[in-house]
């Protein structure tokens, strides 16, 4: 689902790069202001890594195959951090196997960074249930999972079909690109469920972890280290 | 390797069972990763586009996965006009298409290929460019079929792709505990 180099007009491209860029920088914004900014950079990487790999996971759905986008995941467990976690992916994903493109970064970025909050936003509303139901959190856990994906694709067939060139059959290239869409509406379920599951497991053994990505400010365990000081290590250890 | 790593940071929780800032949960699905790239090597969902030329190109068009780009929409450019189409036409069910451009047009003929916002721009040489892609000389390398993959992940080896995906992995784990050690 990532458009790729020489699809997209340049006047399209660069309003990718223009909101993209923006909702990256919204999101810095965001994450700078929270206690410790640097706290959930390992969940984030990680997520990253994930979320790299994920494109190579195909699933057949005749008569095309879809990968796994896990965006609406990322958006669940990362809040704002999604977003940086998700730029970094496809900029690998774009230079090391040419998925997606480089003209196309700020684009795909925005196609799956956008969603990403708003799966980040519905997972919250778990906290209508209660924060211990496990029921209201798989059912929120699902609607981040599938909610977010299923905004990307809506995004994605909106810019192929109105940026069909008139070079081409635009009846038939419209069928495609219906029938990839729908095609993904198995894989939104998927994640769905998938997203919901992740949840079940961290709400039962970390469930601290939920609450940071939902805005629930957890206690600060530690001080937040010294940022003129980042080469040090243990300088916010106390002294014994 | 991967199975060292978490281990490493099972110690670091035992040693500290009171810090909430080491999420080493995030670790275990890591383990799985290779497993998983192994099983799939090449599945990306970008395009491939493979050409012989002859008299006539023969061009074969799959996604990455190997799979044919069937009934894919390809436009072709000639040299001297890159706005107006030359030639638009259909891959057929295999992905194939294939067309005889004009000698009497020689330089770089654009193919675009796509098919649901998918797709690739490859740029054949016909004529005098097409002697200096083959290496030979003009008359020979005129009828001398010529393949060449272009676009796609093509020019690397599954292996390849496979440690090229591993070391992003690592920057990213890499990453990950650099931040639990500043902790």
């Amino acid at each position: 689902m990532h458009l790729p180099d020489g699809i997209l007009p340049v006047t399209v491209c660069a309003a990718g790069y223009a909101t993209g860029g923006a909702l990256t920088w919204y999101a810095l914004r965001k994450i700078n202001r929270q206690a410790n900014p640097r706290a959930r950079v390992p969940q984030a990487a990680l997520l990253t890594a994930a979320f790299f790999v994920a494109s190579w996971i195909h699933i057949p759905v005749p008569p095309t195959s879809v990968h796994l986008i896990l965006n609406g995941l990322l958006g669940v467990l990362l809040g704002y951090y999604a977003v940086p976690a998700i730029l970094i992916g496809l900029f690998f994903q774009a230079v090391m196997f040419q998925h997606g493109g480089l003209t196309t970064l700020g684009v795909n970025a925005t196609m799956m960074g956008l969603p990403a909050l708003l799966a980040y936003v519905l997972f919250r509303l778990r906290f209508l249930f209660g924060r211990e139901s496990r029921a209201g959190t798989g059912l929120a856990g699902f609607l981040g999972g599938a909610g977010g994906l299923a905004l990307a694709v809506l995004i994605f067939y909106g810019l192929l079909v109105t940026t069909i060139p008139a070079t081409l059959d635009i009846r038939m290239e419209r069928a495609a690109i219906t029938a990839l869409a729908l095609a993904h509406i198995p894989v939104v379920l998927l994640e769905g469920v998938f997203t919901a599951l992740v949840v079940l497991f961290l709400q039962r053994v970390r469930p601290d972890l939920l609450d940071g990505a939902s805005g629930w400010t957890p206690p600060v365990p530690v001080a937040a280290p010294d940022p003129s000081l980042p080469g040090i290590r243990g300088a916010d250890e106390p002294h014994a | 390797m991967w199975a060292k790593a978490t281990a490493k940071i099972r110690v670091k929780v035992d040693i500290m069972p009171g810090a909430k800032s080491i999420r080493w949960y995030y670790l275990l699905p890591l383990l799985l990763l290779p497993a998983l790239a192994l099983a799939a090597p090449v599945t990306a969902h970008g395009s491939n586009i493979s050409y012989t030329t002859g008299p006539a190109v023969a061009l074969v068009a799959q996604f990455d996965n190997g799979e044919p780009m069937a009934g894919a929409q390809v436009t072709i450019y000639a040299p001297d006009d890159p706005v107006n189409p030359w030639m638009t036409g259909t891959c057929d069910a295999e992905g194939r298409f294939t067309f005889m451009p004009d000698p009497d047009r020689p330089g770089n003929w654009e193919v675009q290929v796509r098919q649901s916002g998918h797709g690739d721009i490859v740029v054949i040489p016909v004529g005098a460019g097409m002697a200096t892609a083959a290496g030979m000389g003009e008359g020979v390398a005129r009828y001398a079929p010529v393949m060449q993959p272009v676009g796609g992940v093509g020019g690397y080896t599954p292996l390849q792709l496979l440690v090229m995906g591993a070391s992003v992995v690592w920057g990213c784990v890499g990453t990950a505990l650099f931040f639990i050690n500043r902790k």
